[in-house]
């Protein structure tokens, strides 16, 4: 009995909340937990560059942005699934990730990835054997070091970005490798306490937004307001304020 | 024959046999020091000295009070607080920093409350005259306690116990919802999940799993009776326990 | 907003003291205590709704009609068997994907359900925010402990004097009549130890609320625990998560503490006026 009622009710909310979401909204799912890329601020809202330039595309495409959290291992599926419309993540731009979803021109260019270990450790890269090596799952970075790594080294693979920063501190991975903005910001902030260590590994291609691959109307939008936003310069003042580097796109 | 064995549900219920290993491992480790350190804490919590009381209580009362989810998470991030400065010297950190060892470590503590308290009200309906029946005989208190106090509780608090351990096995699914899967060591919700990602398939998932759940709890309570009937023989009449849900976490 | 802080304390505090007020009051720390109404508002709603599943199971299981009487055993049985887990899961997502079947059976064409590889067209999505998992969870939360309440309200049910119904009968009250104004009325003071405990279950039960996609305590306790390197996103600090995690702790044990003294209060009222054994 009450079963069927909630049933009606969230059917008509269901409908309801579809009409409204038609035209002039635009839901954004990120991690909230990459700093800088995107993270959860003192005041507890998430910020970051994606997140200003998130809503700077949405003031220049005239929609309303609304930002969704979402964990990073579910984020391809739930953009799928509908939960919301893009992905604004620091998601590297890859042929694997092409085959489910459709990318925006690239917003960030392609910047190498390096590895972060705690200060006055030895490791040698040429043949590194024995050692742990954490990274993100399900990223870039996951399947590198899966391929040149994991016949003689293990491989930890952690949900959250941070997880894996945590344990390079408390010693349970020799070393995390990551987006370079990722692993400069953690390494600067650390104190003294983390190193950038090795060889910094090319992988990738820059950063872009994912949508799904029938929505060729935002995409169309999306990429009109960053063409827009690359030649007058804004893009490379954000990324100018968030990576202190720069600039890539104002000829 | 082919059909059969080609059906996704079978198919589910290979793939799920060796996470569902990871389970009963989660138990199997967990049951027998759970107990030990119950039986202790019953003792401690039912003793004359309220020095030896309290902090039995204290103990009782916390890990009864809280959920095991947070307990796993808590127990988790402080041994990962102490790696640097004590587990890394020691040389220990390949092991307090595995699911394989904290989990069980954890349900163990958590075990060991729920447990204590089932013993701890068998010990104060133990039948005084058995107490004064064996003190009348002129034994020691150790052999006072072997005689009459121990198998009466035992088989007292037996079916309330084996209630536990069933339970203990359901919490064992939430040993990989807070710490992190290593390689390809799943147990059975987490590989459940894993393959509903996949195509979605709720119930055949979910289904397999839980059959697993069921046929292994059942097991469980076969052998618990088997050890009742065993603990009862001298009475002389018919027992059975019955699955009865009681405090879980 | 600290400044409005009388001096006295502002002087008894010192730097350092204000220094951690002002961190555990920043909105991100408010956030947190704040989520905490996402525990409360799905124990009370899933204590609620497992009280009404418990007496619609008990109901079941006292049926005469045969059908009936098995499902209410089915009910009261399955939580046995199966982790509440996997129910708290599998609840929330079957009613999800049966709400999306009829959406897709009512609105999608079968070219567009092809196009998207089977499963629900986008018109059909169903977009889930946190009040549509609350209410879920809620409900979850219902049918699993109203099992176990259902188990508690059928032996208070039957503990009731069989005196007490037959002399109700004797004044000419139909069965009905019995059963609701005399049974169901008596049959609370026998359950209220039982009742007491579910809920203590489902009080612990609803730190599982993020495992739900909830930003609940414990997600919100990971957040802020998790180490920080960034001055821009705030207080730089390493991983801080084992003492939001004792902090929870503390917190649930305080829960039940409150309870049971509540539940004591209550008991103590509801047998005022019982006939005791001793």
């Amino acid at each position: 009995m009450g079963k069927k009622w909630l049933l009606a009710i969230s059917l008509g909310a269901a409908l309801i909340s579809g009409q409204v979401s038609a035209e002039d909204k635009l839901r954004i799912g990120t991690e909230g937990a990459y700093a800088p890329y995107n993270f959860m601020n003192d005041q507890g809202k998430l910020a970051g560059f994606e997140i200003d330039l998130g809503n700077e595309l949405c003031k220049r495409t005239q929609m309303t942005c609304e930002f969704v959290v979402n964990e990073w291992d579910s984020i391809i599926p739930n953009l799928l699934a509908g939960n919301y419309d893009a992905i604004m993540a620091g998601m590297s731009i890859t042929d694997e990730r092409k085959k489910s979803i459709t990318f925006s021109e690239e917003y960030k260019p392609v910047d190498p990835s390096l590895y972060a270990a705690k200060k006055d450790t030895q490791l040698d890269f040429d043949k590194l054997e024995g050692k742990n090596i954490g990274v993100q799952g399900a990223t870039i970075q996951a399947t590198f070091v899966q391929d040149k790594w994991a016949a003689k080294n293990t491989i930890k693979a952690y949900e959250k970005p941070d997880q894996s920063l945590a344990d390079l501190m408390a010693g349970t991975v020799d070393a995390v490798l990551a987006d370079g903005e990722f692993i400069r910001t953690a390494v600067e902030g650390s104190n003294g306490e983390l190193v950038v260590i090795g060889p910094s590994e090319m992988i990738g291609g820059g950063i872009g937004i994912g949508m799904r691959p029938d929505d060729a109307k935002l995409h169309e939008k999306l990429n009109a307001a960053l063409a827009e936003m690359k030649k007058d310069g804004s893009l490379d003042e954000l990324i100018k304020t968030y990576f202190k580097v720069g600039p890539f796109y104002k000829k | 024959m082919d059909t059969l064995l080609n059906s996704p549900f079978i198919a589910d219920l290979v793939i799920l046999f060796k996470p569902a290993l990871y389970n009963i491992y989660f138990l199997v480790a967990a049951v027998p020091l759970g107990f030990v350190f119950a039986v202790v804490l019953a003792l401690a919590k039912n003793s004359q000295s309220k020095l030896i009381a309290l902090p039995a209580r204290t103990y009782i009362y916390a890990f009864r009070g809280s959920p095991l989810f947070i307990q796993f998470f808590m127990f988790y991030s402080i041994s990962l607080a102490l790696n640097p400065s004590v587990w890394k010297p020691l040389g220990l950190d390949w092991l307090m920093l595995s699911p394989l060892f904290i989990g069980p470590f954890v349900l163990m503590l958590n075990t060991a409350a729920y447990s204590a308290e089932i013993f701890s009200g068998a010990l104060q309906s133990v039948p005084k005259g058995e107490i004064e029946a064996a003190r009348a005989t002129g034994m020691s208190k150790k052999q006072e306690f072997r005689t009459a106090i121990w198998p009466n509780m035992l088989r007292l608090a037996w079916p309330a116990y084996s209630n536990e351990v069933v339970f203990l096995f359901h919490s064992t699914t939430l040993v990989y919802f807070t710490m992190p899967v290593i390689n390809q060591q799943q147990d059975l919700m987490n590989k459940a999940g894993e393959l509903f990602e996949k195509d979605y398939n709720l119930f055949l998932h979910f289904s397999a799993a839980a059959l697993y759940f069921l046929v292994i709890s059942i097991v469980i309570f076969y052998i618990c009776n088997l050890i009742y009937k065993r603990l009862t023989r001298h009475l002389n009449v018919d027992v059975k326990l019955k699955i009865k849900p009681n405090y879980t976490r | 907003m600290l400044e409005m802080l009388p001096t006295w304390l502002i002087d008894w505090l010192g730097p350092d003291g204000m220094a951690n007020l002002a961190y555990l009051t920043n909105g991100k720390h408010l956030a947190w205590y704040a989520s905490v109404r996402y525990t409360l508002i799905a124990a009370v709603c899933g204590a609620g709704l497992a009280v009404i599943f418990g007496l619609l199971g008990a109901g079941a299981k006292l049926s005469k009609f045969a059908p009936l009487r098995w499902l209410g055993d089915i009910y009261t049985t399955m939580v046995r068997g199966v982790p509440d887990v996997l129910f708290l899961l599998f609840f929330p997502l079957a009613f999800e994907q049966g709400i999306e079947y009829i959406m897709a059976k009512m609105y999608c064409s079968p070219d567009a359900v092809a196009a998207a590889g089977g499963v629900a067209c986008k018109e059909a999505q169903w977009f889930l925010t946190t009040t549509e998992y609350l209410v879920m969870a809620c409900f979850s939360l219902g049918i699993v402990y109203g099992a176990f309440a259902a188990n508690v309200i059928y032996g208070a049910l039957k503990a009731v004097p069989k005196g007490q119904l037959e002399a109700a009968q004797a004044f000419g009250f139909n069965e009905r009549e019995v059963f609701w104004r005399f049974q169901v009325r008596q049959m609370w003071v026998y359950a209220l130890p039982g009742l007491s405990n579910v809920w203590l279950l489902l009080l612990k039960a609803t730190s599982l609320l993020s495992l739900l996609q909830i930003t609940d305590i414990v997600a919100w306790a990971d957040r802020l625990g998790a180490p920080n390197y960034l001055p821009m996103a705030g207080l730089v600090h390493p991983d801080w998560r084992w003492k939001y995690y004792l902090v929870l702790f503390i917190f649930y044990i305080l829960l039940t503490f409150i309870s049971e003294r509540f539940f004591g209060f209550l008991q103590a009222r509801a047998s005022r006026g019982m006939a005791r054994a001793n």
